[in-house]
């Protein structure tokens, strides 16, 4: 473990942005959000939880493929150095595990290299994750309900509680630690420290709300998909993208092509289920033209088509959809009503 | 409230409506949430108090209800800027008149929660309590004071019409002598800047959209069943947060708003990311009003004012 007085932070990122681009909490406008600093003064420290999550380091709401001309395509590659995330919260450290499933991982396709997103392994791949411990949880925050806890190290490269006065490091994969070793101008912990780590801890746990057992979450969705459980839940919602956009997993994209002549670009955009024009298809028929459908999709595929995928949700109970929706679809009532729902066919679970 | 109570049990019982689109407490702390009650036993789920923000007249327009759902005849609870939004559906003919009922309540300004937070610092609130003119806000460590009116939405503190215009029922006492401030002042203001710092403020502002449509699919006059934006054949515009991208979608949904927005400010507590919406929405009613002598929503036998046409208007935009 290593111990950096927080008036010393500066010199540790320094040290830091010798081999890493330092990506970390800071203001943007009015809100918090993670974006790349060019020393530790810009570091937000005192927030629980960005506005927005940190899953646009590694998959930006806009990106471009390639780009083509009379000299050909131009395929763009990562000549900066590795990316390193100061300030991530466990909810968005285990969001990144998740993403990681899906966009570096393939692991359920035949051909698994083939399969693998070059664009987010570029930036994924060498990335050093210092998950900080959350001291103080949000009251909209659930990660308990995941497995998860505001302490948790799952994910971590290196582990950051932060005391008071210091921060204090602990390295926790093999990157983590080697680069830990490296850096010499830390002090020794103490047993106080370790008393206070555990002290807040115990403090940040008493935050967080009672347990909901989600287990049964999974097989109760495979039997509910054509209640009118829906219709109750969807009533109010607008079907604007303000929670997919907030959120650390979500992760639909669209691909749309720029171009004038013989000069171009295709991009890869975030979506979102919530809107209309995701399933329309060219024929102008679609699928889930109901706001009804659409809702039940986004519920459906963190809570059941993605487990059926890779065997966990797609949630971490951040807290962030249920901050920002306009119209207040708290997102943990809905899984309380799925679970609460009786079915309208006497089914058993 | 209890009036309030009362009076949508006895509509629903008389079979009146077949629904009433009001507010239930909310989830968080200073929100309430849109409920659709249906039933006699439901009817004490409504309330109406300072965190009533949402305009639930968005509910009314067809497509941006798109519940399988079909209700004959709707009961709404109504703020002023609620009322103006069904004056708007009636003369655009989007809605019957005698299809809605409307159960206007007295309006005193509602709580714009992004100023709330503002106010203590961005710290967490847990919970509030109103003081005659002051309102206390309490979170896990803090207790703070402030003014009432530093924590209600900016179209609140220059709203000429909180009462509704246009009801079928009004539940309490109207407020009637309402004595606002100029309700333009920060358009002017604005203006008095340099061209240069007015565009660099917009940059700076917009810069920050996320693209997600909350401003639009909350707005109750942004009704269209498909968007501009949401055309892929022609595409109009580029589907990036890019500055130029969002700065386009913004400029071209309030010119589509012109003289139909009723300032509920709707989008403004929307918004995910804390645009300031309302620099560029108030300035075209600013305009429309100087132009036309219409204010959106407040005469029902009034023609909009981009659908009709008098001679003596002010001309001297197209003559330059």
């Amino acid at each position: 473990m290593v111990k950096i007085k927080k008036t010393e932070l500066n010199e540790f990122i320094e040290f830091l942005m010798k081999d890493y681009d330092v990506y970390s909490p800071a203001d943007v406008g009015k809100k918090a959000a993670f974006k790349k600093i060019k020393s530790a003064f810009e570091i937000k420290h005192a927030i629980t939880n960005t506005h927005l999550s940190p899953k646009d380091v590694f998959f930006p709401q806009s990106e471009v493929l390639f780009q083509y001309s009379d000299d050909g395509l131009k395929v763009p590659k990562r000549e900066e150095k590795a990316i390193a995330v100061w300030g991530m919260r466990n909810c968005d450290t285990s969001s990144l595990l998740m993403l990681n499933k899906v966009f570096g991982d393939a692991h359920q396709m035949p051909d698994k290299d083939m399969y693998k997103d070059p664009y987010w392994k570029m930036k994924y791949d060498n990335c050093l994750i210092f998950n900080q411990a959350c001291n103080e949880p949000l009251s909209t925050c659930f990660c308990n309900w995941f497995e998860g806890n505001p302490f948790a190290k799952k994910g971590a490269d290196i582990f950051v509680v932060d005391t008071g006065d210091h921060f204090i490091l602990e390295g926790i994969s093999d990157k983590g630690k080697t680069f830990l070793s490296k850096y010499k101008a830390g002090e020794e912990t103490t047993k106080v420290d370790l008393n206070k780590i555990a002290k807040l801890k115990e403090t940040a746990e008493s935050y967080l709300p009672d347990v909901v057992d989600i287990k049964p979450l999974f097989n109760k969705m495979n039997k509910i998909w054509d209640e009118p459980i829906w219709e109750e839940i969807s009533a109010k919602c607008i079907n604007c993208g303000a929670c997919t956009f907030v959120c650390p997993t979500c992760h639909c994209f669209d691909v749309s092509d720029e171009g004038k002549g013989k000069k171009g670009q295709r991009i890869r955009l975030w979506d979102s289920c919530m809107f209309q024009i995701f399933t329309r298809e060219a024929s102008g028929h679609n699928p889930r033209g109901l706001s009804t459908q659409r809702v039940r999709q986004r519920i459906m595929h963190k809570y059941n088509y993605f487990m059926d995928n890779y065997e966990q949700y797609l949630c971490t109970g951040c807290g962030r959809c249920v901050q920002v929706c306009p119209v207040n679809l708290d997102i943990r009532e809905v899984i309380k009503k799925v679970l609460d729902y009786k079915l309208s066919k006497n089914e058993e679970i | 409230m209890q009036q309030l109570v009362k009076k949508v049990k006895e509509i629903i019982k008389n079979k009146e409506v077949d629904v009433v689109i009001g507010w239930g407490r909310g989830s968080l702390p200073f929100s309430a949430t849109p409920i659709f009650v249906e039933t006699e036993k439901d009817v004490e789920k409504l309330i109406f108090d300072e965190t009533c923000r949402n305009n639930l007249t968005t509910y009314l327009t067809k497509d941006k209800r798109r519940i399988s759902k079909e209700y004959k005849k709707i009961g709404i609870i109504v703020k002023g800027c609620d009322s103006r939004s069904v004056v708007l559906y009636t003369v655009e003919n989007q809605i019957k008149r005698e299809n809605v009922v409307l159960i206007g309540v007295p309006c005193n300004g509602v709580f714009e929660k992004k100023k709330l937070s503002q106010l203590v610092e961005g710290k967490e609130i847990l919970d509030f309590q109103i003081d005659v003119d002051n309102i206390i806000i309490k979170g896990r460590n803090f207790e703070q004071t402030h003014p009432l009116k530093d924590a209600l939405c900016d179209p609140c503190l220059t709203c000429q019409y909180p009462d509704a215009p246009e009801y079928d029922y009004f539940i309490g006492t109207p407020r009637k002598d309402v004595n606002v401030p100029d309700a333009y002042k920060m358009i002017n203001d604005f203006g008095e800047k340099s061209a240069e710092e007015r565009w660099a403020y917009i940059q700076e502002e917009y810069s920050k959209c996320i693209r997600c449509y909350a401003c639009r699919n909350i707005c109750p006059s942004c009704y269209c069943p498909e968007c501009f934006v949401d055309q892929n054949d022609p595409q109009w515009i580029g589907k990036t947060p890019e500055v130029t991208d969002s700065i386009i979608f913004h400029l071209i949904r309030n010119l589509h708003v012109a003289g139909r927005c009723v300032d509920c400010g709707a989008c403004v507590s929307a918004c995910p990311v804390d645009l300031d919406l309302r620099i560029m929405s108030k300035k075209v009613e600013k305009e429309i009003k100087e132009r036309f002598d219409y204010t959106a929503g407040t005469d029902i036998n009034e023609k909009p004012a981009m659908a009709s046409y008098c001679e003596n208007e002010k001309q001297d935009f197209i003559m330059g």
